[in-house]
């Protein structure tokens, strides 16, 4: 099954458990539905799916009052860029909400297009970026488990958030990977457990982390693979304490921000742990950014285990379980 | 309308007017931190909302809110406390003036930024819509805020789904500084609001209870067409003064925006104007001054009691 068709299938079965509900966006009933992404989504008698017209500010704003007024809503969008159109709602609005505790819940669901260069106005795409203007509760999906977790446990949660889906992995087949481990927040999702190394990926970079795991499995290093579903800075307590076992980290980023929430991670693992000399592979803009650039964070596998080896006291695949 | 009535509606009118005057005279000693709006001259719309508003409507303003809170607040304190920042204050001296709320009196949402509670309000109407819920919303913009795009944008999402919400447009010619021909082309808001086939409607009298009948109408029009309906009410924001510079030895004329009015003075004396930008003054025709001036004198004495 298709990354967007398994997302379209959770959707689904979510929005029938509410008697009052309202989905709305542009084009989510109609012609593609944002490529699959809405279609076919249907709601009890009570609730409503408004095919919107193009007016992103005001259709913040009007997620913001439902909330507010008890209905539970769900804003669909094709594309983040066009969310900055509502950054004073984000902003300003989330502001005087964030005081009260909310009756109801407003999820804005953008379409992070994160495949390539589609003209320099489309190329921010970075939800760590939206999150942080208001400190919004932000959250990427990047497989089976997480887009469950994620969108069963916030969707219509009481409360306001983003969750992010992306461009990049929508026709691809969905990723099914088991878990070993996620926390309570479902900010922090852990594939593999090893003793070698910690792989920590971050935005929507999971299937990088996955791969380079892969590649050191075949050379018998063993690492502890996480995925940080967050767009914001969280208690970074399990990945301390797996890093105080492993003393290696590597940290994967696909975001196309300066501001990323692995920064912070670093100065908890500086701080908290004996770590080695950390690896951060993220994408590289050097000169004029806002210009073609590769579909995809470019990483060099090899490059990073060897890397590794590198480490003068790294034990290679004699790692236990972390 | 019965005189019992019209003189419950006075009296709620005066204990806003002077409720103004007493925050007036402690903004000019400095008491204040927060901007607050005076809206003296804005009266006649306040007070006709909030006598008209249901238990199940619902009110969402601007910055310039002071009129409709003082008119559903039942304690000026606990407002002045709020405009001080105390945590006795309304909103727990949280919200300040321009984002003031009181969701007891059915006051859902305030906003500062010009055009943003536009939108909210018809968030706040769809979901009224989807719960069947009874009432109406009702949100205050002004000539300023009506020039953002949202205004527009809303409007056509309410029309497109059949929200009742009315929409009032206090036009008080002014934005900060600068009047409407100093930065834009005129806008016929009835024509705007017609080519989207919403009623509109003029209020221009200065008139509290014409204001309420037609406000009843208007009201009921919404809720029965499933509509929004536009209402511009032309106002003077009263409180000018003027500014001596070089360049204006006599003074430059300034239209009051924010902050104490230097040229408002006398509690005692309600009137702010002698003519009809002032409503007071347009209430003249039903009671006569002297028993205005009176009732004024006995609500002064009243408000200050509350704050001693």
């Amino acid at each position: 099954m298709k990354y967007v068709e398994f997302i379209n299938d959770i959707l689904k079965k979510k929005i029938l458990e509410p008697e009052h509900i309202l989905l709305f966006g542009q084009n989510i009933s109609a012609g593609s539905c944002i490529s699959g992404f809405t279609r076919g989504l249907k709601v009890k008698p009570g609730g409503r799916i408004i095919n919107t017209p193009n007016c992103e500010n005001t259709l913040c704003g009007i997620g913001f009052g439902s909330m507010m007024n008890g209905v539970p809503a769900i804003f669909f969008m094709k594309q983040q860029d066009f969310l900055l159109l509502g950054i004073d709602q984000l902003v300003n609005t989330y502001n005087i909400i964030r005081r009260t505790t909310p009756k109801a819940s407003f999820t804005i669901m953008p379409v992070i297009v994160d495949s390539g260069y589609e003209g320099p106005q489309s190329a921010l795409n970075n939800l760590a970026d939206f999150c942080s203007i208001a400190r919004i509760p932000g959250y990427t999906v990047t497989n089976k488990i997480d887009a469950q977790e994620i969108i069963n446990k916030y969707l219509i949660a009481p409360g306001f958030r983003i969750i992010g889906i992306s461009q990049r992995l929508f026709k691809t087949e969905i990723i099914d990977v088991p878990c070993v481990h996620m926390n309570e927040e479902r900010s922090i999702f852990q594939y593999t457990k090893g003793g070698d190394v910690t792989i920590v990926c971050f935005n929507l970079s999971l299937p990088h982390g996955l791969e380079i795991h892969r590649r050191m499995v075949q050379k018998d290093v063993q690492a502890s693979v996480f995925s940080i579903n967050a767009a914001m800075p969280i208690p970074w307590d399990e990945i301390v304490a797996n890093v105080q076992k492993t003393k290696q980290v590597i940290i994967i980023d696909d975001l196309k921000s300066i501001n990323a929430p692995w920064q912070s991670l670093l100065n908890a693992l500086y701080s908290q742990t004996k770590m080695k000399s950390p690896i951060v592979v993220q994408r590289s803009f050097e000169g004029y950014w806002c210009r073609p650039h590769h579909d995809q964070l470019q990483m060099d596998y090899d490059r990073v285990i060897s890397d590794l080896d590198l480490q003068k006291d790294f034990v290679s695949g004699k790692g236990g379980a972390a | 309308m019965t005189m019992e009535f019209k003189k419950e509606v006075l009296h709620k009118f005066l204990r806003l007017r002077m409720a103004q005057l007493i925050i007036n005279e402690m903004y000019k000693k400095g008491a204040f931190k927060v901007p607050i709006h005076l809206a003296l001259g804005h009266e006649a719309i306040a007070i006709a909302i909030s006598t008209v508003m249901g238990p199940h409507d619902q009110l969402v303003l601007n910055h310039r809110n002071i009129h409709y809170n003082l008119a559903k607040v039942h304690s000026l304190k606990s407002e002045i406390d709020e405009y001080l920042l105390k945590e006795e204050g309304l909103a727990g001296g949280q919200l300040g003036s321009m984002n003031l709320i009181n969701e007891g009196q059915g006051i859902v949402y305030s906003s500062s930024i010009l055009g943003n509670n536009l939108s909210v309000a018809a968030g706040f109407a769809m979901a009224k819509s989807i719960k069947k819920d009874e009432g109406i919303v009702m949100v205050v913009t002004g000539d300023g805020a009506m020039e953002e795009g949202t205004f527009y944008e809303s409007m056509v999402f309410e029309k497109s789904n059949g929200l009742p919400i009315l929409i009032i447009v206090e036009n008080n010619q002014w934005s900060l500084g600068t009047k409407i021909e100093e930065r834009r082309c005129p806008i016929d808001i009835g024509k705007l609001v017609g080519a989207l086939g919403i009623p509109f409607e003029q209020l221009s009298s200065n008139d509290t209870y014409e204001y309420i009948e037609k406000l009843t109408a208007l009201k009921a029009q919404a809720l029965n067409e499933k509509t929004p309906v536009c209402i511009e009410v032309p106002l003077t924001t009263l409180g000018w003064w003027r500014q001596k510079t070089d360049e204006f030895p006599e003074g430059k004329f300034i239209n009051y925006h924010a902050g104490p009015s230097p040229s408002v003075n006398e509690q005692e004396d309600p009137y702010l104007a002698r003519s009809s930008e002032d409503p007071l003054f347009v209430l003249e025709k039903y009671f006569g001054e002297e028993t205005i001036r009176k009732l004024a004198g006995n609500t002064l004495a009243l408000l200050k009691k509350e704050l001693a």
